[in-house]
């Protein structure tokens, strides 16, 4: 992904926005106990199609600006999210991956990633309370939720970032194709 | 495969956002409530306030479909009769039935009010909820009242029963007020890991404290109730208001919390713990109430919360 300040506004905007979106809208609906994160798709979509160092930045801005929102311990979020952003870039780098139903898996694992260390996080700091085992249902829920909302998010941050991507995944799928008249021998006009 | 200065970019980044967000961690955990970190999460409070408030408003709706869905699911037997109206008017259905659950969260306020033992000297101030924290580690609400309408810090705050009994109070303590702008405030739950609330049984009178279950809102333990004291199921649980000679006391006394539903009962344990079911619905908080004006001191309670 290319540096600039068209880049960075089209990742801070909707960055922004997923925060007041998530904190006012979806925090208040609950579905089995449950609620959407809208946050780490974000993250996880634009370390998705923008690497890992786009990741780990986008990662660090959504966790500050969610602490700052929310009044939560500051850097908490900013450390979890950093991690998972990096994580989900490199995932891309090192496998390349193309395939259009992909940011299914890689939703639901950067939601998992997100809520298990964020839990981890959360206890090393200052829990102090018993844990219900609630919490498992909670975290579980949140990914399956989650991983049905992240098609449409990915493809959402892919139309914002398209320009500034340097490899677009699905171009590289698209390219990957054989012509659609090639024949058996993968000839075009060759139908033997 | 990479070219190595993309590699040392890559590391240095994350090394650079981690270190950030450690340091970062660090001042935040040692400064004290008026450092920098904090006073600029004040300032970004005070500046999301008005979009989030706007957010919220605007996207009511969307929310309104969701709850809708959920007291449709709730009132399924009722919902089979009336399906085809319910077909015909979903828009008007979703708005009345909202409107009809902030009203009853109101009432439930107000009988709050004029149950007997409820601490007088109390001015409630109602105010909404325009934002939620996401995760169950911080249960905190932001509310759309501020300084400019009387509320302070560490004023205790009630909400109303989704679904009250008829023997039971129509609601109950939620927390306190843990942040304070001129138009927004921030209410910390009885159910955020850190709250924690001097509570007695009535009538029987054994005192302990109240703690949450992370994870749970439905189930409130009572830690530190001396083991020979009988406890019953069913029985309430409200502020024990007490004054020591040097704890300044936060919530008056009388204020019901929830009621009895399960004690573990440990022949080893010098304490018994308590379970308790909070009256008020944390899952679903629509409306709250403040109580700003303090009572006199002899009707104060201690408060745990570091």
């Amino acid at each position: 992904m290319t540096l600039s300040v068209g880049s960075v506004l089209r990742v801070g905007v909707p960055l922004l926005l997923a925060v007041v979106l998530q904190l006012s809208v979806l925090s208040q609906i609950t579905i089995v106990g449950a609620q959407v994160d809208l946050v780490v798709l974000v993250v996880a979509a634009v370390a998705y199609y923008g690497g890992s160092v786009a990741g780990c930045a986008t990662g660090f801005a959504a966790g500050f600006l969610l602490d700052l929102a929310t009044g939560a311990t500051m850097g908490a979020s900013s450390l979890v999210l950093t991690a998972v952003g990096y994580g989900v870039g490199r995932l891309r780098e090192i496998r390349h991956p193309s395939h259009g139903l992909l940011p299914i898996p890689v939703g639901a694992a950067a939601t998992a990633g997100w809520v298990v260390a964020f839990a981890a996080v959360s206890f090393m700091l200052d829990v102090g309370a018993r844990v219900s085992p609630l919490v498992l249902r909670d975290m579980i829920v949140t990914v399956l939720l989650n991983a049905l909302l992240a098609l449409p998010v990915f493809v959402g941050c892919r139309r914002l970032l398209r320009r500034s991507l340097v490899v677009d995944p699905f171009e590289i799928r698209r390219r990957r194709q054989p012509p659609r008249e090639a024949g058996p021998l993968g000839l075009r006009g060759i139908e033997v | 495969m990479y070219d190595k200065k993309v590699v040392r970019r890559r590391r240095a980044a994350l090394a650079v956002f981690l270190a950030l967000s450690i340091v970062i961690l660090t001042a935040y955990f040692g400064e004290s409530g008026g450092g920098f970190f904090h006073a600029l999460q004040r300032g970004a409070q005070e500046t999301f306030a008005p979009i989030e408030t706007g957010a919220s408003r605007a996207l009511k709706p969307v929310q309104d479909f969701f709850d809708w869905a959920g007291d449709s699911i709730d009132a399924k037997d009722q919902n089979e009769q009336l399906r085809e109206e319910v077909e015909r008017l979903r828009s008007e259905l979703a708005e009345a039935q909202t409107r009809e659950r902030d009203s009853r969260q109101v009432r439930g306020l107000v009988g709050l009010h004029r149950q007997a033992g409820f601490p007088d000297g109390t001015e409630p101030v109602t105010a909404r909820v325009i934002a939620r924290s996401p995760n169950v580690w911080y249960s905190s609400l932001k509310i759309d009242k501020g300084s400019g309408d009387g509320i302070r810090l560490n004023q205790p705050v009630i909400a109303a029963a989704n679904n009250p009994s008829d023997r039971g109070p129509v609601g109950g303590l939620a927390g306190k007020v843990t942040r304070v702008t001129g138009g927004t405030a921030e209410v910390t739950l009885l159910t955020d890991a850190s709250s924690g609330v001097a509570a007695q049984i009535m009538p029987a009178g054994a005192a302990g404290v109240a703690k949450p279950e992370v994870g749970n809102p439905r189930d409130l333990l009572l830690d530190f109730v001396e083991g020979g004291r009988r406890v019953t199921e069913g029985t309430m649980v409200v502020t024990s208001g007490f004054k020591a000679s040097r704890v300044e006391s936060l919530f008056p006394r009388g204020i019901p919390i929830g009621e009895v539903t399960k004690v573990d009962l440990d022949e080893v344990e010098l304490y018994q713990r308590v379970h308790i079911r909070p009256f008020a619905d944390f899952r679903r908080i629509d409306i709250v109430q403040v109580l700003t004006r303090k009572p006199r001191a002899a009707e104060t309670a201690d408060v745990l919360t570091p």
